[in-house]
């Protein structure tokens, strides 16, 4: 590798990134598309709410959360049938009713409802997992103005560790997207 | 067809009010120092929440005997209160979810309150088929647990299923609820200024940073969950509704019963929403975020679920008569005419011809009007689960064993408890999360829309609303 | 005190004390907390624990050892088992009359009682007394010692107190009261101590209600005292004149029943049955079970009989006496159809009388008898020996000399007159010495000097004569569990010593054989001695006849208000007042627990303007009874009709009025002159209400085909009239599709589970036609299987606990003369049982061998089961039941003796419901597997407590898979019907449809 590039590495040794902040959400996009287009790849926008057409934006991959839903969704379907086979046909059959000890109708809604849960675990902790949550810490938060994020801020923040992250590059880039606050961000 | 002028939608939040105004709107309730009213009123919750731990207490140590019930009536007043409370806790979910996939974006503003109404609902309704039993101790023994028995459930009744779909759909509510809440936790997080509060919400937003990385997945769970919650909180009350649609007792045995139990259910659930929520606004000032349109748009479903609900009513009665089934034919008129005609007469007048008035536009939009009728809702939805219950049970097949069911003063002080419990978790609520789901408010806030700012100088414009040329039938 | 305990116990006196405190403490707690549960039905507990404490304190004399130690047996007694019942004959004497009974015996402790099947008098059947008198023996209300004015004596001081005062040379004129008894031992005593040992002592039985007129009237018509002795199952036309011969107050009532019924089982087209006329005031079983009623107030029923004289005159000879009778209903419809009907049936036919109707009536019944040839046909005339002999004064003598301080001591041998006779009780106030012998400290005890507590029949030996006279023993079957004596050994105090009531049953049976020791055995075992012991003169109607009743011909019955008192259907003359199963079983007629009503006819209310709880006030000369009134249609007009023996104070927990007097009943006797049926009177309404616990809130059938019946013309024209298509028309469905397919069963969405091969499958089958609805099924599956006592705010909430209820519904378009029937509800032990698929933890199953089984250590309490029983049959522990039952404070708690040690006694929060006496069943499995390999057992071996305690025999129980069991057989008769069939719940439990025989004059 280069010496400027070592060089780098080693200033910003203790640097996060680079945050800019934007005035509305149209800026932010605009942000994002500019950001993106000059091929970063470790960077990523903070809005209090999901801007429309941030996902082209940074042309962000389709999310994999489908197909922990339907994975756990089988375990559930599966489950539920396995456990009442076992118990009221394997372990222990009874008499009740006369009715058959395998009865289908009767299994329905128990299936449902465990395949239902199953799915809803799946969803939520599946995508708190993609986010990488819980993350209590974030070099973020060391930012006062990072507070904002939540309320009616917008901020674009480039990664450190991004190959081709450059302090005053970066900070050009921002200033030509119309940030209106930049400051460096350090953990 | 004629052709109609087009009508642009009211925006969803009146006044002028930006991002900053309505986070400062909502979270300063979670923020500044506790009300004395507060306290006042959590303390009278408390106080008939501790009239339900009594009543319960006393159960356990006295038996099922000091409720009415008896021989027929196996059934009172802890599973009319289940099924009532269970109903209301449909409000919350169905708004959340149904109204989501919709993509009815006025949900936005009440549907962190009516989740958390349903929470609490279920709650109290959970309590109740815990203690009507007969041995509480072993109420365990309805899980698939193993025990010294070797013994499991029996997966054909209908009681099992209701446990499964009960605890499923709060679970899911719970989480649901909760998904929605991450994001606003983080907001109360950055705003907090005291430590305590700091860390509570920091943990409970568990480092939310609003990344639109995050957003992405998050919204698509978000979805994922509605989707799933759909069906979920149409089978629970199918479900209830099978505790007694599977059962073989006239005025029990009947299919339309998961329709007609779902309709009530939504039915109820929205009145109660409408109750707390036209003081909620008034006492918070929220009028621009729950503004007169919601309060009109939840009184034209009450109108439609009341008059669907009363038309199961006539149903029923057309259908004992024409299945020629003596005993459906004698429990309806029994009900109707019966020992409990005037349980019978009550429900009809508040579930089938108070929401009528809602068809006048003035009544639909009239704050006071609309609380009393909201209130007449309830108390008809529990008549009914009432005549349901008790009648069927009290004249069914054998006349040598009908008998007149009367509850107890117990009765009645467990039926007032859950209300203690209701309102100790809502107020506790109130205080302490934000009612509003924030992010989502926001969201369909017009200054949200990127295509709402002028691409040069991007300053925001609010969307100016074209009218199109009326399109001329060609026939 | 202490000195009068032996040492032995002397310091077990003191642990009781200390104890006695705890219970103090406990029902004083009770009653506060009662006090302030009231409204919410708490107050139950109340009931078996009322006076604990003061019950607590008699605690001090229970100590006998057959309930105080547990004693290991160091010496194994011969042929016990632990854990196989031992069954010994016996017999118990009611009315003046045994009843032959065996005893099951587990570990030497009587804990059922059921029929004895070689007995005539029962022939395996019983009756509701017969049943209860076990919990009689574990009571622990009972008297447990002598008693001198109030105060704690022994026998030792009443002996001494005797050779004292009333040695064989006394002075003292005394009078010996006695209740009806039928023991040769005793008459002898009887004769020995009026006329040989003592000089100046008389003897009168006196029973509240009695035979006495009947024998006078046998007296007046025949000039000697007989007791006419019905055999019904020779009749085909019986008429009862007022006779309640079915009602278990009547002292012959499993006999004749038996019989009744017997001449009325049909099982097929081709069968005849006999035809009942009952004549009647108030709605009696007999009434209910009559295919012609008619209604005639108890003053109207001696013109009648003597109308009905008079018609059978024309054409019969001997009943010249009545020839000239001439009053209103001589040329009434009922009349002439009746003495037609009569007279075709000569020689087959039987006329009765209520017992408590005047002598002239029983004397005209007796002529007619005997002028119909029934006589010697269809009712023998008995000579009864000890039935008020030459050495007995008359009561209304022996009254006149009380009152004339003619006695200074009265020896009251059982019995209560005190508190059943008003006359009696205020006679023998006069008297210095009274000493009166009885199982409880009752109002009779408390007025007399000397209290001596008596044994129950199944502690002490004994003897005596059933009504049709068969002599048998009474074989004890444990100790005298409070040292009480019986009659017989009380009676022999009075000439010397105390002889032991063996001994002398040995003596007296001594006389009968040349070698008893070998006849003895038999005896016993049998529990029947001789089957006829009373002669059977040839009768024939004296002259004297006609000036004898022709004071009676010229009465012309009262237009008013009559008061009418009758002995009550649980508690009989108030001696079974403090039996808690009794006083729970609701009366066959009105169905009312634990408290007599007023009953009136719906006309009568409307007139007085009450409604049922109304509280009216029954006035008859001067003395009045305040007591809540009862609508029962089908009542005549313009008369009330009391039972007796409720309104008790300080007799026990169960007797005693209610601290708030909210039970109990009222006290009637006041009203009632010895030996009159009915009085005029007057009735008022006060204004007050009083709950009345009914267990059956609707009467009528609402038009559904839950018990169906016929006439039997109709059923010979359309055998299967009690089919589900005959009577709707068209077939159950899914029978259709079923034969199809080729099964016989309506079709299923299912494919059902099958039944093993090898298993029996168990069926019952209630024979309508048979059921009279005595309610003797409820007390004997009570009996059986440990079914707690709830009390009567419990059963006002309408949670009674019974396992099998007794339906009874009222027929017909006149709402003031309907017909009533009766219907016994067990479990239907349904195939398809819709009570087990609801059970969320699945803790009622069907067994193998079809029984629809409920695992109590399963059930967590849902109720849902009982939710979704169409017939209702389950029954939930709202409160811990069996633990207040059973736990009433006593030390020991001796009521627990009378449990069955082969059912679980099942805890609060609980299902319960008939189990077919699963039991009983297994027991016949398990010892049918021992000796042929296979399960099943024979038929017959195996019988439900309530098809055994039956006296109809209307239960059939036993195996489906055997095509010629007995209950198969009657499954395959065109008259059997399940109830609800088109539920397809496939009930085990069916019905046979009832069929009826009226008068087609009389339609």
């Amino acid at each position: 590798m280069s010496a400027s590039e070592t060089n780098g590495m080693e200033k910003s040794a203790a640097l996060y990134g680079m945050l800019a902040e934007f005035r509305n959400p149209k800026e932010l996009i605009d942000a994002a598309m500019l950001v993106n287009k000059s091929g970063y790849t470790k960077y990523d926008t903070f809005s209090p709410f999901p801007v429309h057409g941030m996902d082209k934006a940074m042309s962000l991959k389709k999310s994999k959360l489908g197909w922990i839903v339907l994975l756990h969704g089988f375990i559930g379907f599966t489950g539920a049938i396995t456990m009442m086979y076992f118990m009221a046909v394997a372990d222990y059959p009874l008499n009740i009713s006369g009715k058959p000890f395998l009865n289908g109708p009767a299994w329905v809604p128990i299936t449902f409802e465990l395949t239902v849960l199953l799915s809803a675990f799946g969803a939520v902790f599946g995508m708190f997992f993609l986010n990488g949550l819980p993350k209590l810490n974030n070099p973020l938060f060391s930012v006062e103005r990072f507070k904002k994020a939540t309320d009616d801020g917008f901020f674009v923040c480039i990664e450190a560790d991004d190959t081709q992250f450059e302090t005053e590059k970066v900070r050009k880039l921002f200033e030509e997207a119309g940030a209106t606050h930049i400051e460096e961000v350090y953990d | 067809m004629s052709t109609q002028p087009y009508v642009p939608a009211p925006p969803l939040v009146k006044g002028d009010h930006d991002f900053a105004s309505i986070t400062r709107l909502v979270t300063d309730v979670n923020l500044r120092p506790t009300p004395k009213a507060w306290y006042l009123f959590m303390i009278l919750a408390n106080a008939l929440a501790g009239v339900l731990l009594i009543s319960i207490g006393y159960l356990i140590w006295e038996g099922t005997g000091i409720w009415g019930l008896n021989n027929p009536v196996g059934w009172g007043w802890a599973i009319i209160n289940f099924v009532w409370w269970v109903g209301i806790g449909h409000a919350g979910t169905l708004i959340s979810a149904i109204l989501f996939l919709f993509r009815q974006d006025w949900r936005t503003a009440i549907n962190r309150f009516a989740e958390a109404m349903t929470i609490f609902a279920v709650m109290c309704a959970g309590v109740f088929p815990a203690i009507h039993v007969g041995r509480i101790w072993v109420i365990y023994w309805v899980f698939p647990v193993p025990n010294q028995m070797y013994m499991w459930p029996n997966f054909n009744s209908p009681l099992l299923w209701d446990v499964f779909a009960v605890s499923t759909y709060f679970t899911v509510s719970l989480l649901f609820w909760y998904v929605g809440l991450v994001p606003d936790l983080a907001t109360l997080r950055d705003r907090a200024t005291d430590k305590i509060r700091q860390i509570a919400y920091g943990i409970g937003s568990l480092g939310w940073t609003g990344s639109n990385r995050h957003w992405w997945n998050y919204e698509k769970a978000y979805m994922i969950l509605a989707g799933l919650a759909t069906p979920l909180v149409l089978s629970v009350h199918t479900i209830v509704s099978f505790d007694f649609a599977v059962s073989m007792i006239p005025g029990w045995h009947t299919t339309i019963f998961p329709p007609y139990f779902v309709a009530g259910a939504i039915f109820s659930g929205f009145a109660m929403v409408l109750t707390l929520m036209i003081v909620a606004r008034k006492v918070y000032n929220m009028k621009d975020i729950m503004t007169d349109d919601h309060m009109e748009k939840m009184n034209i479903v009450i109108l439609v679920t009341g008059s669907m609900v009363g038309f199961a009513y006539m149903m029923e009665f057309f259908i004992a008569w024409y299945s020629g089934v003596e005993y459906e034919q004698a429990i309806f008129i029994l009900r109707a005419t019966g020992p409990y005609a005037w349980a019978y007469w009550t429900m009809m007048t508040c579930n089938v011809l108070s929401p009528q008035f809602f068809w006048s536009k003035k009544l639909r939009r009239n704050v006071g009007f609309t609380f009393f009728i909201s209130i007449v809702v309830n108390i008809g939805m529990w008549f009914e689960r009432f005549v349901i219950t008790v009648t069927s049970l009290a004249n069914d097949y054998l006349p040598s064993s009908w008998d007149y069911y009367s509850p107890t003063i117990w009765d009645a002080l467990t039926y007032l408890g859950t209300f203690g419990l209701f309102f100790t978790l809502f107020l506790a609520f109130l205080r302490f999360l934000p009612m509003i789901a924030i992010a989502e408010i926001k969201a369909v806030m017009p200054q949200a829309d990127p295509h709402n700012y002028n691409e040069e100088t991007n300053e925001y414009h609010p969307p100016k609303v074209e009218v199109p040329k009326p399109q001329l039938e060609t026939v | 005190m202490s000195e009068t305990t032996p040492t032995t116990t002397y310091w077990k006196s003191l642990n009781e004390l200390a104890e006695n405190q705890e219970y103090k403490k406990y029902a004083e707690r009770e009653f506060t907390e009662n006090a302030t549960e009231l409204n919410d039905g708490v107050s139950r507990r109340g009931f078996l624990r009322v006076m604990g404490a003061s019950i607590a304190l008699a605690g001090f004399a229970a100590c006998r050892r057959p309930v105080q130690k547990i004693l290991p047996y160091s010496r194994q007694p011969e042929d016990i088992v632990p854990g196989i019942p031992l069954y010994y004959a016996t017999s118990m004497p009611l009315m003046g009359s045994l009843v032959g009974l065996v005893a099951e015996n587990h570990e030497g402790r009587p804990t059922k009682l059921e029929g004895n099947d070689m007995h005539p008098a029962s022939r395996g059947g019983t009756n509701a007394f017969h049943q209860a008198a076990i919990l009689n023996l574990y009571d622990p209300d009972r008297s447990r010692f002598p008693r001198k004015d109030g105060q704690r004596a022994s026998l030792e001081d009443f002996s001494t107190f005797l050779s004292e005062e009333l040695g064989r040379t006394t002075a003292k004129r005394i009078l010996f009261i006695s209740e009806a008894n039928s023991s040769p031992t005793l008459a002898a005593q009887k004769a020995y101590l009026t006329n040989t040992y003592f000089d100046n002592a008389e003897w009168v039985t006196y029973e509240a209600f009695g035979e006495e007129n009947a024998f006078r009237g046998t007296d007046l018509a025949f000039g000697s005292r007989l007791r006419p002795y019905y055999k019904y199952d020779q009749a085909d036309v019986v008429v009862s004149l007022n006779d309640d011969m079915l009602s278990a107050t009547h002292p012959n009532n499993v006999e004749y029943s038996n019989q009744i019924t017997g001449k009325r089982k049909v099982t097929s087209t081709k069968d005849t049955m006999s035809r009942i006329y009952a004549v009647e005031d108030s709605f009696s079983v007999t009434g209910s079970y009559a295919d012609n009623r008619l209604r005639l107030k108890a003053s109207q029923i001696p013109a009648f009989t003597f109308a009905l004289a008079q018609a059978l005159s024309e054409q019969t000879s001997g009943l010249d006496a009545f020839s000239g009778v001439n009053n209103s209903f001589v040329g009434h419809e009922w009349i002439s159809a009746l003495a037609e009907d009569l007279l075709a049936n000569r020689g087959r036919s039987a006329v009765s009388a209520g017992l408590e109707h005047a002598p002239e009536v029983h004397a005209a019944v007796a002529a007619m008898n005997v002028a119909l040839g029934n006589a010697g046909n269809t009712v023998d005339y008995l000579e009864v020996p000890h039935a008020g002999d030459s050495v007995e004064t008359t009561f209304e003598d022996a009254l006149t000399r009380l009152n004339n301080d003619e006695f200074d001591v009265a020896v009251i041998v059982g019995g209560n007159p005190v508190y059943t006779s008003p006359e009696l009780a205020q006679a023998i106030g006069k008297v210095e010495t009274v000493v009166h012998l009885s199982d409880f400290y009752n109002e009779t005890s408390k007025a007399a000097t000397w209290h001596i507590n008596r044994a129950h029949f199944l502690e002490t030996w004994g003897d005596g004569y059933s009504f049709g006279g068969t002599r048998s023993v009474i074989q004890p079957q444990i100790q005298p569990l409070h040292g009480g004596i019986s009659e017989i050994e009380f009676l022999s105090m009075f000439s010397g010593s105390m002889a032991k009531g063996y001994d002398l049953v040995r003596n007296t049976f001594a006389e009968y054989y040349n070698d008893l020791d070998a006849a003895w055995v038999n005896i016993l075992h049998d529990g029947i001695d001789r089957i006829d012991s009373f002669a059977k003169p040839n009768v024939r109607v004296t002259s004297s006849l006609g000036s004898a009743v022709a004071g009676a011909l010229n009465q012309t019955p009262g237009s008013g208000m009559e008061v009418v008192i009758r002995p009550d259907a649980s508690v009989y003359d108030g001696r079974f007042a403090n039996n808690g199963w009794l006083q729970e079983l609701p009366d066959p007629m009105t169905k009312i627990t634990w408290d007599n009503v007023a009953l009136m006819s719906p006309a009568t209310a409307a007139q007085l303007g009450v409604e049922n709880e109304d509280v009216v006030s029954v006035t008859v000369n001067e003395s009045s009874v305040t007591i809540a009134a009862w609508i029962q249609p089908g009542h005549v007009d313009d008369a009330i009709t009391l039972s007796v023996g409720y309104g008790r104070e300080g007799i026990g927990r169960v007797a005693n009025r209610y601290m708030d007097y909210t039970s109990g009943g009222s006290d009637t006797y006041p009203l009632r002159a010895h030996n009159s049926l009915f009085s005029a009177g007057s009735v008022s309404k006060t204004g007050e209400t009083y709950e009345i616990a009914c267990v059956q809130d609707h009467h009528s059938l609402e038009g559904r085909d839950l018990y169906r019946q016929a006439t039997i013309e109709k059923y010979k024209k359309t055998p299967e009239y009690a089919s589900f298509a005959y009577i709707h028309k068209y077939e159950v469905p899914g029978l259709k599709e079923a034969a199809a397919k080729g099964e016989d069963e309506p079709i299923s969405l299912f494919d059902e589970q099958v039944y093993p091969e090898y298993e029996p499958q168990w069926g019952m089958a209630i024979d309508l036609n048979s059921c009279f609805g005595c309610g003797v099924c409820i007390i004997a599956c009570q009996s059986e299987n440990n079914i707690p006592v709830i009390g009567k705010k419990e059963v006002k909430r309408g949670r009674e606990m019974h396992w099998i209820r007794n339906d009874r519904y009222f027929v017909g378009e006149d709402a003031d003369n309907p017909q009533a029937v009766h219907q016994p509800v067990p479990c239907m032990h349904c195939e398809l049982a819709p009570c087990e698929q609801v059970c969320p933890v699945a803790a009622t199953t069907h067994s193998n061998d079809g029984m629809n089984q409920m695992t109590y250590n399963r059930c967590i309490g849902t109720r849902y089961c009982a939710n979704n029983c169409p017939y209702k049959v389950r029954r939930f522990n709202f409160f811990n039941y069996p633990k207040e039952y059973l736990t009433t404070g006593d030390d020991p708690d001796i009521i627990q003796m009378a449990m069955n040690p082969e059912v679980t006694v099942r805890f609060r929060g609980v299902m319960e419901k008939c189990t077919y006496c699963a039991q009983r069943v297994n027991r016949a499995k398990i010892s049918a597997k021992i000796e042929t390999g296979s399960p099943k057992p024979a038929d017959g071996t195996v019988k439900t407590a309530c098809q055994q305690a039956c006296p109809a025999d209307c239960i059939s129980f036993g195996d489906l898979t055997d095509p010629n069991s007995e209950v198969s057989k009657i499954k395959r008769n065109e008259r059997n019907y399940q109830m609800l069939e088109e539920l397809n719940t496939r009930p085990r439990t069916s019905y046979v449809a009832k069929l009826t025989n009226p008068n087609p004059a009389l339609a």
